[in-house]
């Protein structure tokens, strides 16, 4: 690790400040990323500003047809938590498969999202679902978030406080685990909100993406077997080690229509 | 003296006495010593797998504040280090020419070989400042062509890794009758025939590697703490070969050392380069080795290529069998490395099975990677995976059952003691017993219902078998002695070395067992030059065939020196004295001293015979292995396979193990449930992968996939000990590997045989997702 400095802002008008002020700053959220890469060194922020005791970040609010999570809520907390459990056990189920029980307890929602890991599960969950993305300055529609591999339409500075759910009719989350990180080596959510049906694929591609094509096959008849005979170009999908590209596409539709029969089911 | 005493916790799962300490966080590593003054070195590493070194520009890192010394391949060479050797047992070409031995310095000079390599050595007050130093190191290279794969390297035309070694072949070996195996395969009726992958692993030990060097000017001796399996062993070299010191003057230590798996057996630059640090600048030097940088330099295992053929009678009578290998050794030869491609991988061939002939060639092949040394087993995996691989292969080919060609193959228990046809000594045993007893484990009743279950759900449910037989090997001499100190403990230190596997439980046992004393009364150390005068560490589970038999040597000689103590306070002669339930007595009179009574004596003068010297009891003896021991067994697995996906999961393992006598059940059963781990990681999940130019494409744990623990079923493991060896005292065949000998074959038959329905004959290790979804879908093609 390089030498860095470190605070600790009470709020969101000091983080904000503690950034502006810092020769290249960077947020610590659950530090699930930010640590490892610090570690070997390939990651040299001059000044880590951690987010953790700004209380606005905390906490889950159910209201209506909506869940609001709040951007330093750790993964444990939202597979655990009983409205969540109730009205989108898919994110709770997926919030659960995370990594293992220590990324769980440290890693943040808004960590996540805002790092935007091409096999990370949330950016899934938030796409998948039609989440709304709340930072400091706006409302970001998930749609407009994600922006290529580790990137997102975040600005400089900016800051997720929430992230807004809106409970679906049903939804479900199947993931095949990357044999040495347990990452999503392709992970696919499927989800009815309303008459809308969407379909996430993270793992597969540089970043997060809907399958287009399946959410219009499952939006006139919301089964499995309306997936059969779609098939996912292997053209732009990750190709490595791991996973070739074709497998990949493989599995997306291998993992669709599953996630499409246990969303039903 | 014939039977150990009853008292003597032969037998008896002792719980682990080091756990609480390592459990605790209480272990004390490499990285725990700290000590005055101490400096730390950072090695800068090769980026490339094969270049000339043209210019080395050290002298802006050398500037930075707080680094203390810099050294490369230049200073290395003026300063007249030797190289390291290689220890290889086999050292001649099947024409008789020698083995090809390019020097290996512990710092690349001119050229570098592999990825990883070391190419300078930066000693600063801190490890931060050190690695900050290695950035400011400029090094100029001039690549060449770089060559990793094993066809590729054997091939005509590829590059080569050594000019002293024409092909890139450092040894061509053969061993057992090639006559004799051709006229058995003109004679069968089929002949079956096999290629096969042993893929290239790593052991990525917990505790990375890693030295602490100390220098004494005035002595002149060197103490070195290392994260080490091998101290004695490793200390000759270092010191006599590398160093260029008499031996008398490097004290050589590992402390706790967490897991080694045979990538510590070897001599690493790292700890010689080290030393000469610590001479230079007058401090000590530590250096911890980073994951990442384990991944470069570790030795790595395996990576064998074979073609294995199987002649068999039309009614499945095995006759002959033929396997040749190709195995990488990376860029140098390793410690022990051409022996195990050739002979390492030779002895066990034909596994417990009965063949009329056998004939085993392999050349050890140089490529532009990580050198390669023992990896658990090393060799007797590879050949176990080859006869039991070939063994499902040709059933499903030919048309046989695979359980029934291998009842009809086993060696029987009347054909012992027997030489196989690769002269092993295979003394007692009973194989068929072993197998059966296995299956009758297997719940085989059951099965179809599993079969239809898995079905139901879409999946493919499969049953795989192997029956293994492996040889023990390492130092064949081990050194107990004991120590009883005043404060009333005593002191048992032995030159075989734990790594984890619980030396310091079972060693402790067979004492106080012996002697019968308290276990907590033992204080044991081991990993150090000085408390023995010799030890063979560890590997090839030797650890208490010879280990334990040189602490039940010793502790029959403390008896026999008992004897004599207390013959002469009774007043006869010490052939009338008997030692049990912890008391010397002479049957038929009221003479009874307890052995506490006459370690007392044994340290008082007035009670001693004439010419006995205090502290008599405080013996060292050195037991000698004669032949290697037969460790056999049979292995099973069941398998689930998601065929849509290509995931396999273990759902069931059963094991018998024909180890001889058992010490410590829960010992035993930690190694073999370990060594199943480790296996199912080679079958399913691990493999190192080089790309064309010599990158290192796994290089951390995000690619390198190990086993988790829900990778690994639930195991049930049961002990045949009907059949004790008379090779050592204790009637052990050893344990250690025995566990990743039987389980890469079992987990592969299972899979194929799930996969039979598909057309599916053979896939190679790893068995990924996607290996195994291609396999099906080519099958299906």
């Amino acid at each position: 690790m390089y030498p860095f400095d470190v605070k600790i802002p009470t709020d969101l008008a000091a983080a904000r400040k503690a950034f502006e002020d810092a020769d290249d700053g960077l947020f610590l959220a659950g530090g699930q990323t930010l640590i490892p890469v610090m570690k070997q060194r390939l990651a040299m922020p001059g000044t880590v500003i951690a987010l953790e005791r700004i209380s606005d970040l905390a906490g889950i609010k159910a209201g209506g047809s909506e869940i609001t999570i709040g951007a330093m809520t750790r993964h444990a907390a939202v597979a655990a938590d009983p409205d969540i459990a109730k009205a989108i056990p898919a994110l709770a189920k997926l919030a659960g498969g995370i990594g293992d029980p220590q990324v769980r307890n440290r890693g943040t929602i808004g960590g996540s999202l805002a790092n935007n890991d091409p096999a990370a599960d949330y950016p899934a969950a938030a796409l998948g679902l039609g989440a709304t993305i709340i930072t400091d300055k706006r409302e970001i529609a998930v749609d407009q978030f994600f922006k290529g591999m580790f990137e997102t339409a975040l600005d400089a500075g900016e800051i997720i406080t929430a992230v807004r759910f809106p409970m679906p009719e049903c939804a479900a989350y199947v993931k095949l685990q990357h044999p040495a990180t347990r990452f999503a080596m392709v992970g696919v959510m499927v989800a009815k909100v309303g008459s809308t049906v969407r379909v996430a694929v993270t793992g597969a591609a540089p970043s997060v993406f809907r399958a287009t094509e399946m959410e219009a096959a499952l939006t006139l008849k919301f089964e499995p077997n309306a997936l059969d005979g779609i098939t996912i170009a292997a053209d732009g999908l990750n190709n490595d080690i791991h996973a070739s590209r074709e497998y990949r596409a493989h599995l997306i539709g291998v993992l669709a229509r599953r996630a499409a029969q246990e969303a039903i089911s | 003296m014939s039977k150990i005493s009853e008292k003597n916790l032969i037998g008896e799962s002792v719980r682990r006495r080091e756990d609480f300490r390592f459990l605790t966080g209480r272990g004390r590593y490499i990285d725990d010593i700290k000590l005055d003054g101490m400096a730390h070195a950072a090695m800068l590493r090769s980026p490339h797998a094969h270049a000339d070194i043209t210019k080395i520009d050290a002298s802006a890192a050398s500037e930075i504040e707080g680094v203390l010394c810099v050294f490369t391949g230049a200073e290395w060479k003026a300063a007249g280090y030797g190289t390291i050797p290689t220890k290889s047992a086999v050292r001649k070409f099947k024409d008789g020419s020698d083995l090809k031995e390019p020097p290996h310095h512990a710092i690349a000079i001119d050229r570098v070989r592999h990825v990883g390599e070391i190419v300078a050595v930066v000693v600063a007050e801190t490890r931060d400042i050190a690695k900050e130093a290695l950035d400011a190191i400029e090094v100029y290279y001039a690549p060449l062509p770089a060559v990793t794969g094993l066809k590729q390297a054997a091939a005509e035309g590829a590059p080569q890794v050594w000019d002293l070694a024409p092909g890139n072949v450092c040894l061509d070996f053969g061993l057992g009758n090639e006559e004799a195996q051709k006229k058995a395969f003109a004679e069968a009726d089929h002949i079956v025939t096999l290629d096969l992958v042993n893929n290239r692993v790593t052991a990525v030990p917990i505790e990375p590697r890693g030295a602490v060097a100390g220098y004494d000017a005035a002595s002149e001796n060197f103490t070195l703490w290392n994260s080490s399996q091998n101290i004695h062993a490793n200390r000759d070299t270092i010191a006599e070969a590398a160093l260029k010191i008499d031996k008398s003057k490097l004290h050589h230590l590992a402390p706790d050392v967490g897991g080694g798996f045979g990538a510590k057996n070897g001599v690493y630059p790292e700890p010689i380069l080290i030393c000469h640090a610590a001479r230079l600048i007058g401090r000590p030097v530590k250096w911890i080795n980073d994951r990442a940088e384990s991944f470069l330099s570790d030795t790595h295992g395996r990576d064998q290529v074979s073609t294995v053929q199987l002649a068999l009678d039309k009614d499945g009578q095995f006759r002959g069998l033929r396997t040749e290998t190709l195995g990488n050794l990376g860029a140098y030869c390793g410690t022990v490395g051409p022996f195990t491609p050739t002979g390492g991988s030779s002895r066990t061939q034909g596994g417990p099975y009965k063949f009329d002939a056998i004939y085993y060639t392999a050349k050890a092949i140089f490529t532009n990677t990580a050198p390669l040394d023992p990896y658990r087993g090393a060799g007797r995996p590879e050949a176990s995976y080859q006869i039991d691989r070939i063994i499902d292969y040709a059933a499903d080919v030919l048309g046989f059952d695979a359980d029934e060609l291998r009842r009809k193959n086993l060696v029987p228990k009347a054909m012992l003691p027997m030489k196989t046809p690769m002269g092993l000594d295979v003394d007692c045993g009973d194989f068929p017993e072993v197998y059966k007893r296995t299956m009758a484990m297997t719940d085989r009743a059951g099965y179809a219902k599993r079969k239809a279950d898995s079905e139901a759900r879409g999946m493919k449910r499969g049953f795989g078998v192997c029956a293994y037989l492996e040889c023990t090997g390492g130092g064949p001499k081990e050194h107990a002695v004991v120590n009883f100190r005043d404060d009333g403990k005593v002191g048992l230190a032995v030159g075989s070395h734990s790594t984890g596997m619980g030396h310091e439980t079972a060693f402790s046992q067979l004492l106080a067992g012996h002697l019968w004393l308290a276990i907590d009364d033992v204080v044991f150390t081991q990993g150090d030059t000085d408390a023995t005068p010799l030890g063979g560490g560890h590997g090839g589970s030797r650890g208490m065939e010879v280990g334990g038999s040189a602490v039940l040597q010793t502790s029959r000689a403390v008896v026999a020196k008992g004897k004599e103590i207390a013959a002469h306070l009774f007043e006869t002669t010490s052939d009338k004295i008997e030692f049990e339930d912890g008391s010397f007595f002479e049957p038929g009179t009221n003479h009874t001293m307890t052995i506490r009574d006459v370690i007392d004596a044994s340290n008082d003068p007035d009670k001693l015979p004439d010419g006995v010297q205090p502290g008599c009891l405080n013996i060292g003896t050195t037991f000698e292995r004669g032949i290697i021991s037969i460790p056999n067994g049979s292995h099973a697995a069941e398998v689930e396979v998601d065929p849509e996906t290509g995931v396999v999961k273990a759902t069931h393992y059963w094991v018998v193990d024909d180890f001889g006598t058992i010490i410590n059940p829960l010992l035993a059963d930690g190694q073999v449930m370990g060594g199943v781990a480790q296996g199912i990681g080679q079958a399913l999940l691990e493999e190192i992968v080089y790309d064309e130019t010599g990158q290192l494409l796994t290089g951390s744990l995000m690619d390198y996939a190990m086993p988790r623990a829900d990778d690994i079923p639930p195991m049930h493991v049961g002990y045949f000990e009907d059949a004790p060896t008379a090779k050592n005292l204790l009637g052990v065949k050893g344990a250690g590997e025995a566990g990743c000998v039987g389980a890469p074959p079992a987990i592969v038959n299972a899979v194929c045989d799930a996969l039979k329905g598909y057309g599916v004959k053979h896939i190679d290790m790893p068995l990924t997702p996607e290996k195994v979804w291609r396999a099906i879908r080519a099958a299906q093609a």
